[in-house]
C-alpha cells in the first residue's frame, strides 16, 4: 500500500481540507479524519509532472488533490506521455542542462552559419526580376527622400562614366539590367539596390577622380548585385529576428531590448561576408576586363587614408556599409593578383 | 504597513520558485524548441508558465495553469500561416504592409478576448478557474476605437487608453462566480505617462548637450558610446517608472468580490532589476533570461498584498460545469492562445 499526504480542493470553493491518500490494489481511499471515500484507481486522472511543481489528481466530478510527493503519484500513476515523461526526466537532471546549453549553442551556431545563409541564397535567386526591381526602386524612392539629393555632377562627366560600365557589364553572365544612378549625399559611397540598381555618390566620383579605380569600386557592387545580397541579407535578417525572439521571448518586461544587439551584431556578420564575397567577385570581373585585384587594393588604400569613409557614425551608411577590416580585405585583394 | 479595518484580514502573495530549478525547465524547453522547430515551444510555454504559476501563491497556495500545449500548438500555427506569411509578403511589398496592418487592426479585438478567455480559463486557483466574459464587440470599441483617437490626438490621448484599456480587461475577469470590479482613473495615469515621457526628453537632451560638448574634445565615437549609455539608461528608468505606477494603480483599483489588492512596487528596485538584468543577460549570452524572470516575479510578488474582508473560502465556482459543456468544447475548437 502507498500512502500521502494531499490538500482536497472540492471544485465548488476555494476551501481545501487535509487529506490522506491510500492506494492499495486499483482501489484509491481519500481518509480525512474519521470520514473515508473509496475510488476506483483508474478513475482518477493526473497532470503532467514538473520540477518543482505540486502534481494534482484529478476526481470525478471535478474535485482535486494537491499532493507535493513526486514518487508517490508516479508509483500509482506512471506518467504515459512520452514527450511529459522525457521532458520530466531531463529537466531534472544537471547533466542534461548543461548538455542543453551545448546543444543549443550548436544548434543556434550551425542555423546562423550554415541553414540561414543556405536557405537564404535559392529563395534570394528565384525572385522574379520584376519584383526584386519593384524592391530596389522602393529603397531608391526612400532613400531619396530621406538621405539623398540629386546629382549635381556634370552630365558629360555622368555620361563618360555610364558609357564605361556599360562596357563593364556587357556579355558578363549573371548580371542583367544593372545601371547607374548619382546621387549626392554626404559621404563618399556606392551601394547596389536589389534589381539592379548602383548608386554612386558625388563625393565618391570626386574622391577617386579616376575611371579604373570607379570600376573597381563598381566591380565590387556587380559583385553584390550578381550573388543578390540585397535579397540575402533581408532574408537572413529576418530569420535572425525570429531566431532572437525565440531565444529570448522570456525575458521579462523590457530586458527584450537585450536581445536587439545580438541581432544586431548577426546582421553584421552577414554584412561583412557578403562584402568579402562581393570582392572576390571583382577580382574576377577587373581580370576579364583588362584590369586586376589591385585596382580594387589600390582604392581601398584610399579609402583607408580618407577618414569620411572610414567614418560609420551615419545610420544609413552604417547599415548599408557594415564592412570588414579595410586593411585584411586590401590584404586579400594584394594576394589575389 | 496595512490599516487594516477590524473585519479585514491580509493575504500575502509570495513567490518561491527558484532560478536553478526554473533555469533547468527554461533550457530544456529552449534546446527542444530549436531542435523540433518550434513544435515543442508549446509544451515548454505550458511547463514553464506551470512552474511561474505553481510558484506564485496567495496565502500559502499557489496558482495552476491548466492549459493544453496542443491548443496552444495549433494557436501558433494558425498565427504563424495568418501573419508569418503575410508578414513576410508586406515586407517586400510596401503595399500589402498597410494591408497587413489594416489586417491586424480589425483581427486584433478578437486575437485580444480569445487571448484572455484562453489564458483565463486555464489559470486556477483553489481548483476555482478564472474567466475573461469580454465581448469581441466592445473589446473592438475599447482597442480600435481608442487607437483611433490616440492617433487622431497625435498620440496625447495615449495615457486614456491604456486606462481604457485596463478597466476593460480588469472588469470583464471572473474568480468562478465572482465579478473582478475596477475603480481606475484615469488622471494618474496621464500623470505617469507624462513624467516618464519628460525622463526620457530630458535625460536625451541633457546627454545630447554635454556629448556635443565632449565631442569636439575626446572624439565622435566615444561621445556617441556615452550619449547611447545614457539615453538607454533613461529608457531603463522610464519604463520602470511606468511600469511600477501603472501596476500599483490598476492592482489597487481592482476589487474581487471582497477583496482588494495593494501592490507597492517603487521605482528604484524595479529600475535596478531591469539595468542588472540586461547587463547579466548580456553577459551571459541569454543564459541569465530565467534568473531575470525569477527575480521580477519575486519583486512583484513580495509588493502585492490581498486584504479582505471575508475568508477566502467563500469564493465560489462559477456556471456549473454541465451547463458550460458544449460552450467550452466550441471555444476549444476556436479558442486559440494567440500570444502574439
Amino acid at each position: 500500500m502507498s500512502t500521502f499526504d494531499g490538500l482536497l480542493y472540492d471544485g465548488r470553493h476555494a476551501a481545501f481540507r487535509r487529506v490522506v491518500v491510500e492506494v492499495e490494489d486499483a482501489r484509491v481511499a481519500i481518509v480525512e479524519d474519521d470520514a473515508r471515500a473509496v475510488l476506483a484507481q483508474s478513475d482518477i486522472s493526473v497532470d503532467a509532472p514538473v520540477p518543482g511543481v505540486v502534481r494534482r489528481l484529478t476526481l470525478p466530478g471535478g474535485a482535486t488533490i494537491e499532493t507535493a510527493d513526486h514518487a508517490a503519484v508516479e508509483a500509482s500513476w506512471p506518467t504515459k506521455g512520452t514527450i511529459a515523461r522525457a521532458a520530466f526526466w531531463l529537466e531534472s537532471r544537471w547533466s542534461m542542462a548543461v548538455a542543453a546549453v551545448l546543444i543549443t549553442a550548436s544548434l543556434v551556431w550551425l542555423i546562423v552559419a550554415v541553414v540561414l545563409p543556405l536557405a537564404a541564397e535559392p529563395v534570394a535567386r528565384n525572385f522574379s526580376p520584376r519584383f526584386e526591381e519593384a524592391i530596389g526602386a522602393q529603397t531608391l524612392k526612400t532613400i531619396d527622400t530621406r538621405f539623398a539629393r540629386p546629382s549635381l555632377l556634370p552630365t558629360e562627366r555622368r555620361k563618360a562614366i555610364e558609357e564605361k560600365f556599360a562596357a563593364f557589364v556587357e556579355r558578363e553572365p549573371g548580371i542583367s539590367g544593372a545601371r547607374l544612378e548619382f546621387r549626392r549625399m554626404p559621404f563618399p559611397n556606392a551601394f547596389a539596390l536589389p534589381g539592379g540598381t548602383i548608386v554612386l555618390t558625388d563625393k565618391m566620383v570626386t574622391l577617386l577622380d579616376d575611371d579604373d579605380a570607379l570600376m573597381a569600386v563598381l566591380a565590387h557592387e556587380l559583385g553584390h548585385l550578381q550573388a543578390k545580397h540585397g535579397m540575402r541579407l533581408v532574408l537572413q535578417s529576418s530569420g535572425v529576428a525570429v531566431l532572437v525572439t525565440a531565444l529570448a521571448g522570456d525575458a521579462a518586461g523590457m530586458t527584450i531590448l537585450a536581445a536587439a544587439m545580438p541581432a544586431a551584431l548577426l546582421n553584421a556578420r552577414y554584412s561583412r561576408e557578403f562584402e568579402l564575397e562581393a570582392d572576390r567577385y571583382a577580382y574576377g570581373h577587373l581580370a576579364r576586363h583588362g584590369s586586376s585585384p589591385q585596382a580594387l587594393a589600390d582604392v581601398l588604400r584610399r579609402f583607408a587614408e580618407d577618414k569620411r569613409t572610414a567614418d560609420v557614425n551615419d545610420p544609413l551608411m552604417r547599415y548599408l556599409n557594415s564592412h570588414p577590416d579595410l586593411e585584411e580585405r586590401i590584404r586579400l585583394a594584394e594576394e589575389a593578383r | 504597513m496595512a490599516d487594516t479595518a477590524p473585519n479585514e484580514q491580509l493575504f500575502r502573495f509570495a513567490f518561491t520558485g527558484r532560478a536553478t530549478e526554473y533555469f533547468r525547465i527554461w533550457i530544456i524547453s529552449l534546446c527542444l524548441s530549436l531542435a523540433t522547430l518550434g513544435v515543442y515551444s508549446a509544451w515548454g510555454k505550458v511547463r514553464k508558465k506551470r512552474y511561474l504559476y505553481a510558484h506564485t501563491a496567495l496565502d500559502g497556495t499557489g496558482f495552476d495553469y491548466r492549459a493544453s500545449p496542443l491548443a496552444i500548438l495549433r494557436g501558433r500555427l494558425l498565427a504563424l500561416l495568418l501573419f508569418g506569411g503575410f508578414a513576410l509578403c508586406a515586407h517586400f511589398v510596401p503595399l500589402l504592409e498597410i494591408a497587413f496592418i489594416v489586417l491586424l487592426a480589425i483581427l486584433s479585438p478578437w486575437i485580444v478576448v480569445a487571448a484572455a478567455r484562453f489564458n483565463a480559463r486555464n489559470s486556477t486557483y483553489r481548483n476555482i478557474a478564472f474567466a475573461f466574459d469580454g465581448k469581441v464587440g466592445e473589446a473592438a470599441r475599447v482597442f480600435v476605437g481608442g487607437l483611433v483617437i490616440v492617433l487622431l490626438t497625435a498620440g496625447f490621448a495615449y495615457p486614456w487608453y491604456r486606462a481604457k484599456r485596463a478597466r476593460f480587461i480588469i472588469a470583464r475577469h471572473r474568480y468562478g462566480a465572482t465579478q473582478f470590479a475596477t475603480d481606475l482613473e484615469t488622471r494618474p495615469f496621464f500623470q505617469t505617462y507624462l513624467l516618464g515621457g519628460l525622463i526620457v526628453f530630458v535625460a536625451a537632451a541633457v546627454a545630447g548637450f554635454a556629448t556635443s560638448g565632449a565631442a569636439a574634445v575626446r572624439g565622435a565615437s566615444l561621445a556617441g558610446t556615452a550619449f547611447l549609455v545614457l539615453v538607454y539608461l533613461s529608457y531603463i528608468v522610464a519604463y520602470a517608472y511606468i511600469r511600477a505606477r501603472t501596476l500599483n494603480l490598476m492592482a489597487n483599483a481592482t476589487i474581487i468580490g471582497p477583496m482588494r489588492l495593494r501592490s507597492t512596487l517603487r521605482v528604484r528596485p524595479l529600475a535596478w532589476i531591469y539595468a542588472s538584468n540586461i547587463v547579466a543577460i548580456l553577459a551571459t549570452v541569454g543564459l541569465a533570461i530565467p534568473w531575470a524572470t525569477i527575480r521580477v516575479a519575486r519583486y512583484r510578488a513580495d509588493n502585492l498584498i490581498a486584504r479582505a474582508h471575508a475568508p477566502l473560502q467563500t469564493y465560489a465556482r462559477g456556471a456549473s460545469r454541465f451547463a458550460t459543456a458544449t460552450g467550452s468544447e466550441v471555444s476549444d475548437l476556436f479558442d486559440v492562445d494567440v500570444s502574439l
